[in-house]
């Protein structure tokens, strides 16, 4: 029957993977067993995963011994520390899924890739473990009404038994997910009590510092423990027959299950709820703050970011830019600075208007696209000159020549770097919810915002200058070492015409 | 306002530096002094204490707390001088201290009769803890601003202390007590305890315990309140003094009655009154003087630490030598040596607790660090540092509980689907409560056992009702998208829930299979049959509330209706379907009622994940009950044992076969599949994307479910130079609105896009990948151009 769980539970987690990938469930009914089988072949053509199959077997093997010895000694201490066998199994699994997924490319309905199999599964051994500890309560308590009796003769060997293949499994298999999930999630209780205690040891004899202070790994000093309640379980029963400790220490096993996995599980599952992971809320504000000073930026808003597996940040944006701003321009000023922190990034550009003529048409548009058509000369090193100065010169001066007489009163509320952005402020939560909770679908985008020609719309002329032409040629006066490369790409460019 | 008040501290730290420099060595021999006589105050205490319980033996305990209160108030007048001394006392004030007294009364009442139930070293070991540590036990047990996990071990080791009392303290008298307690008692108030306790259903000195510690709690409650009045009346002292005299005036009429009505047990009382002299010293007296001394010259945490570090310690230790034979034998000098001199003996477990209670109240009484978390914010000139101290430590406001119940209630009542989920929990859990209770009554363990089991279950429900209350959460920085996802994770976990209780149902079947335990019947039926009945209810409320998500789901994608429908039903419906229709089957055969509600529930499309996790567990107790039913009657008519294990196996199957369709779902939308039921419009949708004027092609389309109302989408376009980037962003737009997704970002990009992009990247791989793409929109175009 153990078995049967385990191969259930294999089965559920590849079988929709595998489903899913091919063909989704629709005509491939009758070969899902085939699916499985070719997909297990692939796991199983890498050698590392060798390891992880033998120890699978291995922990199959001692959790259907401890589950007989729990029916045996009737312990229900026991069987706590026995699902945590069983969740060693569920993070072997895990182990497997995520070599799994290395192997796989993203498909066009999954189109994420798959990394997200990794934290899923590491979500669902995590809370599978937990309902198992709320089973246990549950049956404590039962037993707290009517406590049996518990046989000893097979206790302190099952618990041996466990503790030893449960740290050859965490110790030698190098299981990437939870690692990294143990790592970047909260610490428990159970590891801040042991820090505390640790600490204040480390203050009586400080030689221990090395070994005590440095976090401990949850899984390791969960299964330590829960070894040490069962011993002292034990020694309580085989001394005074007090066969209550072992309800009282299966109560303890279970909530230490729950102070382990609940950080982990809350973590994945923040994960699978896309949202914006809290260590880089900081370093996003930063570089969205930056965004939004760029020149010809007005609003950043409709900012999602959120993880696709665990590292791999993914976004979206909506960026608002003056009429006049030049969108490839800043589209390519804004990914620029985004895309090092989010790889999966989609910026949005519109502007308010712009179907209204008077902008002296495709302008901006047409501007940049003259220069890349035409205006590149031949010798690269100054194609790369022009890019530099289009930079500056398809922003300001074009502008000044065509903008010209009937803007000019418009033009004296351009400074961007000295005010905040008008309706955008990371820090006030408060004022950020609005923009976000509007339902805001694009193409609420396109409606008329600025309510007068004027105060909506921004003209930098003079001042956008300044800023805009310092902060590109900071952003081009980095690039001189990769100038070759620009050379190079020039070149490639210029070939096919 | 979220500016942090600045607070200077000069450091404490600092201080005790200084004064370490300047005279640690005369101050540490001051505090010793007071240190030893508050060492000595408490072992007199203890010997107090345990010269009291072998006179409650004797003497009525009303008569006993009246000579305490009415001698230390003799002294205490004498002493004090209450009433020559100081402010003359309002009427107003008397009427307090009247109250005052009266409580006083109640609280040593509770403590002695504590006393005479539980011996003299557990009501030590219970009873006598410092103000400073329970206070620190309650912070952490109710608040959540503790003190950091040092003070959690603290609160923890307390009640580990306390439950050792409960379980682990095999005390032969109170086994004796326990076996008659409705026997001989001396008044009508130990005759109310007593039965007070037995109708809580626990041996007496479980009972006396569990009294200690709620007077306990009682008695900090009443130092803290009593503190105003000592204010009023002018000092702690004044007011012990009077609360004395009142409490004794309190229980004259009382002990007049006592002693008129009832014959004393006590042969003479002048051999009674050097006992009581010094119980009256140390107890009332001496102690009291004693604290108030040291609480003032040394820190209280402190005072409060070694205080009962040596009460506990001296506890022990008489307790250990109080029936020894020698003793005895010392005492025989005065009185007749007793014959049950193994009372109230020590015990492992009594020993284990007193360990762990001198642990915790050193833990609790230590100085919280809580102070030293504020930030450093620098130095002041005279070279002092300078702490900031944000948010949790000045500003704690916290919403009120009740105000918190209203809006929480308010909030879930206003959603068809929480009201529907709350309604059932509260008919659910009404139902566990009469079987609990009745089983308690009955002292029917099934009973109780299945009503464990039905909370068990109400936890799905409570998870479903939590997160149909967050799915209407604003959106916040963090869940930029709103809290929508919830939900269908909700879904998932309930899931996995049932996936776990099919597991144990299917384990438990096995094991009976192979051995077939005889069932007693004759409990199991009305029970399950109740439970069906509730589940019923439970079904047709989810049955309705599921169609209603299905049509309000319908409507909302109602752009898209046509397409999406046919589809939903060829591909994935037919699917879900089939799995439903087998579950339903199960179900119509036995209940007959299920038949509506599922038709409609997998129609619907069933979009909300959280209702069908729901509902899933709602039909699976159905099953489960229904299947004990059917079970039942088989076992009574034919006798057959062996259908009850096929019975649940049968249902773990059942269970296992409905929930794998709704882990399905939920596990696609977790892994940001492209929503089945829109794969077909979206696929249109791209074709058409690409024949707009000036498109050249897409990219990186993805497009996600991220909640039942949500369906987000990104795309990458390449677009031609000459085009407006704008318009192709509306046309894109509605184009994929149409599609059903209500979430879009766009990013348009022309070559431009991408010379700036290699202008700006400094890495070379990042301009390789630049230039492949400018290659391939090379092409693109050149092949557009051919067209």
């Amino acid at each position: 029957m153990f078995f049967f769980f385990f191969f259930r539970r294999d089965q559920k987690q590849i079988a929709f993977t595998v489903a899913g990938t091919i063909h989704p469930f629709r005509k491939t009914h009758r070969s899902i067993f085939g699916k499985l089988l070719q997909e297990f072949r692939l796991v199983a053509s890498d050698r590392r995963s060798w390891r992880i199959l033998l120890f699978g077997a291995l922990n199959l093997l001692c959790t259907g011994c401890l589950l007989m010895w729990c029916s045996s000694t009737n312990s229900m201490a026991l069987t706590a520390y026995t699902y945590l066998t069983i969740f060693d199994l569920f993070s072997l699994i895990t182990c497997l899924i995520s070599s799994w997924v290395t192997m796989k490319k993203p498909s066009q309905l999954y189109s994420f890739g798959f990394e997200r199999l990794e934290v899923l599964s590491v979500f669902a051994s995590t809370v599978l473990v937990q309902l198992g500890a709320l089973f246990i309560l549950k049956e404590s308590v039962e037993r707290f009404m009517e406590q049996p009796e518990v046989h000893t003769g097979r206790l302190l060997v099952g618990t041996f038994v466990a503790l030893f293949f449960n740290l050859l499994t965490l110790l030698s298999v190098r299981n990437k997910p939870f690692a990294y999930v143990s790592e970047a999630a909260s610490s428990s209780w159970l590891q801040e009590h042991v820090a505390d205690l640790s600490r204040s040891l480390c203050g009586i004899i400080p030689g221990l510092s090395s070994v005590l202070l440095p976090r401990m790994n949850p899984f390791v000093l969960i299964n330590m423990a829960g070894a040490l309640s069962l011993c002292i379980t034990y020694m309580l029963i085989e001394i005074n027959n007090y066969n209550a400790v072992d309800t009282a220490s299966a109560v303890a096993i279970a909530l230490m299950t729950f102070g382990t996995m609940y950080p982990m599980s809350v973590y994945s599952g923040k994960v699978l709820l896309q949202t914006t992971p809290s260590h880089v809320i900081g370093q996003l504000d930063k570089l969205l703050r930056e965004v939004s000073t760029l020149d010809g930026v007005l609003e950043v808003r409709n900012e999602h970011f959120w993880t696709v597996g665990f590292g791999s940040l993914a976004g979206s944006a909506h960026v608002r830019i003056r009429r006049d701003a030049n969108e490839q321009l800043v589209l390519a000023h804004v990914t620029n600075r985004l895309l090092p922190l989010v790889s999966t990034l989609t910026v949005q550009i519109f502007k308010d208007d712009w179907t209204r003529p008077l902008l002296s048409g495709a302008l901006p548009s047409s501007n940049p696209s003259s220069f890349t058509s035409s205006s590149v000369p031949p010798g690269a090193v100054e194609g790369y000159a022009g890019l530099s100065s289009s930079f500056s010169s398809s922003s300001v001066p074009a502008h000044l020549t065509s903008a010209g007489g009937d803007l000019d009163p418009l033009t004296s509320t351009p400074s961007k770097l000295t005010s905040p952005p008008p309706e955008f402020s990371f820090n006030t939560p408060g004022r950020n919810v609005q923009p976000v909770v509007l339902p805001a679908p694009p193409h609420h985008a396109h409606r008329p915002y600025g309510v007068g020609a004027g105060a909506g719309m921004r003209f930098g002329l003079g001042a956008a200058g300044a800023p805009s032409s310092q902060s590109y040629r900071t952003a081009l006066g980095g690039s001189t070492a990769p100038l070759v490369k620009v050379i190079t790409s020039s070149s490639f460019t210029k070939s096919p015409l | 306002m979220g500016i942090g008040v600045e607070v200077l501290i000069f450091s404490w730290k600092n201080n005790w530096e200084h004064l370490g420099a300047g005279g640690k060595g005369h101050i540490m021999s001051k505090l010793t002094r007071y240190l030893v006589l508050l060492l000595i105050s408490k072992v007199l205490k203890a010997l107090g204490i345990f010269e009291s319980y072998d006179i409650l033996k004797v003497v009525h305990i009303v008569q006993f707390i009246f000579i305490l209160k009415l001698g230390s108030a003799v002294i205490l007048l004498f002493f004090q001088k209450p009433f020559s001394s100081g402010k003359v006392i309002s009427k107003r004030q008397w009427i307090k201290l009247l109250k005052h007294a009266v409580i006083s009364c109640i609280i040593s009442l509770l403590g002695f009769f504590g006393l005479t139930l539980c011996g003299p070293l557990r009501t030590l070991l219970l009873f006598e803890h410092s103000d400073v540590v329970v206070i620190a036990l309650l912070s952490v047990l109710f608040t959540n601003s503790g003190g950091g996990p040092s003070k959690t071990r603290g609160a923890a080791f307390f009640i580990i202390a306390v439950i050792c009392l409960l379980l682990f303290d095999n005390d032969d008298l109170m086994a004796k007590m326990a076996e008659h307690p409705e026997g001989h008692h001396d008044s009508a108030l130990t005759h109310f305890l007593y039965t007070a306790i037995a109708f809580l259903g626990v041996a007496d000195h479980k009972g006396g315990v569990v009294l200690l510690v709620v007077s306990l709690c009682l008695k900090v409650g009443f130092h803290t309140a009593s503190r105003k009045l000592s204010v009023e009346i002018g000092g702690a002292k004044r007011l012990y003094a009077l609360d004395n005299l009142v409490s004794a005036m309190v229980l004259l009429p009382w002990v007049m009655v006592l002693s008129a009505t009832t014959e004393s047990k006590v042969e003479s009382w002048s051999s009674l009154i050097l006992p009581f002299g010094m119980i009256v010293f140390s107890v009332m007296i001496l102690e009291f003087y004693v604290e108030s001394i040291c609480s003032a010259k040394m820190e209280t945490p402190r005072c409060a630490r070694y205080g009962t570090i040596s009460l506990f310690l001296s506890a022990l230790l008489l307790a250990n030598f109080w029936t020894h034979p020698l003793t005895d034998q010392l005492r025989s000098m005065s009185k007749p040596p007793q014959q049950d001199s193994t009372e109230h003996v020590l015990s492992g477990g009594v020993l284990v607790s007193a360990i762990f209670f001198i642990m915790s109240s050193s833990i609790l009484s230590s100085p919280s660090k809580k102070g030293q978390k504020g930030t450093l914010v620098g130095y002041s000139p005279e070279g002092t540092p300078l702490y900031n101290f944000m948010g949790d430590a000045l500003q704690h406001t916290s919403q009120s509980l009740p105000r918190f119940i209203k809006d929480s209630l308010k909030q879930i009542l206003e959603e068809y689907d929480s009201r529907q989920i709350f309604y059932f929990l509260c008919l659910n859990l009404a139902f566990t409560f009469v079987e609990l209770f009745y089983g308690v009554w009955t002292n029917s363990l099934g009973l109780i056992s299945d009503g464990f089991h039905m909370l068990f279950d109400c936890s799905a429900l409570v998870l479903g009702l939590f997160a149909a209350l967050m799915t209407r959460w604003k959106a916040t920085r963090i869940f930029s998208y709103g809290y929508g996802r919830v939900e269908i994770l909700s879904g998932f976990i309930n899931g996995l829930f049932l996936m776990v209780i099919a597991f144990f149902v299917f384990v438990e079947s096995i094991t009976r299979l192979v051995d077939p335990p005889n069932i007693n019947t004759d409990m199991l039926t009305p029970v399950s049959v109740g439970g069906l009945l509730v589940n019923l209810v439970g079904i047709c409320a989810f049955s309705h509330a599921h169609s209603h998500g299905g049509k309000s789901c319908s409507s909302h994608d109602h752009g898209h209706s046509h397409h999406g429908h046919s589809h939903s039903e060829h591909s994935h419906g037919g699917h879900g379907h089939s799995h439903g229709g087998h579950g339903h089957g199960g179900h119509g055969g036995h209940g007959g009622h299920g038949g509506h509600g599922h038709s409609h529930g997998s129609g619907g499309g069933g979009m909300n994940a959280n209702m069908r996790g729901v509902f899933l567990h709602v039909l699976a107790d159905t099953l489960g009950s229904v299947g004990v039913i059917i079970s039942t009657i088989l076992i009574r008519q034919f006798g057959w044992l062996i259908a009850d294990p096929i019975c649940s196996l049968f249902i773990a199957t059942l269970i296992f076969l409905s929930v794998i369709p709704l882990l399905k779902d939920a596990c696609e939308v977790l892994l940001l599949r492209t929503p089945p039921e829109h794969e077909k419009d979206l696929n249109s949708a791209l074709e058409k994307i690409e024949k707009i004027e000036g498109v050249l092609s897409y990219r990186d389309p993805h497009f996600w479910r991220h909640s039942a109302s949500v369906i987000a989408g990104t795309i990458h376009l390449q677009i031609m130079s000459d085009v407006v980037e704008q318009r192709i962003i509306q046309q894109v737009t509605a184009i994929l609105k149409d599609a059903g997704v209500n979430n879009l970002s766009v990013q348009v990009e022309k070559e431009a896009y991408f010379q700036h992009m290699s202008g700006l990247s400094t890495g070379f791989q990042e301009v390789l990948a630049m230039t492949q793409q400018m290659e391939s929109m090379k092409y693109l175009k050149d092949g557009t151009c051919i067209m």
